[in-house]
């Protein structure tokens, strides 16, 4: 796959493609014996919205990692896009996690180094390492990384250290990050949970934009439901490494919710309580 | 005196002390290992207590009257062991760098951070010396031996403060950088080279510090340096010239490690912020 180079310099509309992704039967089982996913089957086409929610420990921050190999599987099998992600190594592996982006609930942003470096990072997958070693960038990255922070509203901090910024403004840099990648899937992994309210509505309505204006796949991992219900149109529940809900988001019931966390709702499963 | 009768007037009794069977069977065991190890030194007893003497003799002989003349020899000595160390120190630090990267947990494959850790180890059990005289048989005795000496001695403890610090920095960095399809130089650059700069330009400077210690002692075996001079003086009996020599090296690494160290505690301090 190599569609994504007809993203043009400033281009953040017309986006690459976007995936569908298999699960066929999974179940991860770390090391140290915990099974964080038990015969998970699940197909997501390409361009759908998809929130997965479920209590810490649930195996949401595990689903999403099989996704892009972070995390191997133990069996079953991972398709995204074209690829078959349990038979990639090496090179084939950057390459594939290349076309997905991802944001995380602490940013993961190198503190100490400019934002303009730690978007630069989404060209990695694409760029000969030697490049990237010596820092010297090519028109066409600079173009792209300055064209993802536009798009999030952050192209004036691009020369700030990334310690410098709020959480918020952090985990914009982070989006922009993963869009520089010219993705073909988004994965979020509880990105608003280190947020303020409306910083964390902020950072939602960026990905429904991601998800409306590109047409990408996006999939986030949140715990709070009512998150889950205003921002994305499919919900998948986890319980204990299983799938125990799928369906639309706007029609679960607050059962639905109890059945997924299995124990009545508090006030702290919403953002707005 | 004993206990019971103690406790008669007070008509209470008192509880038994706790046992000391431990601390009283450690001390004897070192004792013992104390006249063990003197038993074979052959000390001559009668000599010791002639020490004290000893001492403020040659103390006489070196610094009542120190013989300058031969300042500006001494000086370009003192040179020379400072560039050697210097570059001793470089050579260490550029190479246990990335050896250290890539023996720390997460980045290189297992064999490679056992096999590397391995080689550390074996490195930190040789002396410097031990090092250099290996080292003479190839290239002789110049300063440019005692600067290898240095910077190979010197990559055993470098490379593990290295792997050290790289395991001790917070994860998402690097976590990002894998799953936007970095590779593992990409990583090293860009995701643990600006967590972990400071503290190691930090090490680089302590290295430095070592080895200006150490190339006094290299220069005992005729690897060039202020060593060498001491040694030869020292060997002719000339004490006014020894004294001189003294004063000057003494003088030299209190000055270089009074700098390096200010300027240790002000990288670290600005890595604070």
């Amino acid at each position: 796959m190599t569609d994504q180079h007809e993203v043009g310099p400033g281009s953040d509309v017309s986006g690459p493609t976007s995936w569908s992704i298999h699960l066929n039967d999974v179940s991860v089982t770390y090391p140290n014996g915990t099974t964080a996913l038990r015969n998970v089957s699940l197909d997501i086409p390409a361009g759908e919205m998809v929130s997965i929610v479920g209590l810490s420990g649930s195996g949401k921050s595990t689903l999403i990692r099989v996704m892009n190999g972070l995390v191997p599987v133990t069996t079953g099998t991972v398709a995204v896009g074209p690829h078959e992600v349990t038979h990639l190594r090496g090179r084939q592996l950057r390459q594939l996690r290349g076309h997905i982006g991802m944001i995380f609930q602490g940013f993961n942003l190198a503190e100490r180094t400019s934002v303009f470096r730690n978007v630069m990072v989404g060209r990695f997958a694409d760029t000969p390492t030697y490049r990237t070693l010596l820092g010297v960038s090519s028109e066409r990255d600079r173009d792209l990384v300055f064209a993802g922070l536009d798009s999030v509203g952050m192209l004036d901090k691009v020369w700030t250290r990334a310690s410098d910024l709020s959480g918020g403004q952090k985990q914009r840099v982070a989006i922009a990050r993963a869009l520089a990648q010219g993705p073909s899937v988004m994965l979020a992994d509880e990105p608003v949970a280190s947020l303020d309210p409306p910083t964390a509505h902020s950072v939602m309505n960026d990905l429904r934009h991601i998800n409306g204006e590109r047409g990408l796949t996006v999939l986030v991992n949140l715990h709070l439901i009512d998150l889950a219900q205003q921002y994305t149109t499919r919900m998948i529940g986890l319980r204990a490494g299983e799938i125990v809900f799928d369906g639309p988001a706007a029609e679960a019931t607050e059962s639905n919710f109890e059945h997924i966390y299995g124990r009545p709702i508090k006030s702290n499963d919403k953002l707005a309580n | 005196m004993t206990v019971d009768e103690k406790a008669a007037p007070l008509g209470v009794s008192i509880p038994a002390p706790p046992s000391r069977l431990g601390q009283t069977a450690a001390a004897v065991v070192v004792g013992a290992v104390l006249l063990a190890s003197a038993a074979d030194l052959d000390i001559d007893w009668g000599e010791v207590w002639s020490i004290p003497g000893q001492i403020q003799r040659y103390g006489r002989l070196m610094f009542t009257d120190p013989d300058w003349e031969r300042l500006p020899r001494a000086l370009f000595e003192t040179w020379r062991s400072i560039s050697m160390a210097w570059l001793g120190a470089i050579l260490c630090v550029v190479l246990s760098i990335p050896l250290g990267m890539l023996a720390a947990h997460g980045v290189g494959p297992t064999w490679l951070r056992l096999t590397l850790r391995a080689v550390f180890a074996v490195i930190r059990a040789v002396p410097e010396v031990i090092i250099a005289l290996l080292l003479l048989t190839v290239t002789g005795f110049t300063p440019f031996t005692g600067m290898l000496a240095l910077g190979i001695a010197g990559i055993g403890t470098q490379a593990k403060w290295v792997y050290e610090a790289v395991e001790s920095i917070d994860d998402g960095a690097p976590e990002a950088v894998v799953a936007a399809g970095g590779a593992i130089a990409e990583l090293a650059r860009w995701a643990l080279w600006p967590a972990v700069a400071p503290a190691l330009t930090s090490f680089a400077l302590y290295r430095f510090e070592i080895n200006i210690r150490t190339s006094a002692v290299l220069g005992l075996i005729g690897a060039g340096g202020i060593g060498s001079m001491l040694t030869n003086y020292t060997n002719f009996r000339q004490w006014n010239t020894v004294g001189m020599l003294l004063v000057v090296v003494i003088t030299a690494t209190m000055i270089i490690d009074a700098t390096s160290g200010r300027i240790r505690r002000r990288i670290m301090e600005g890595a604070k912020q």
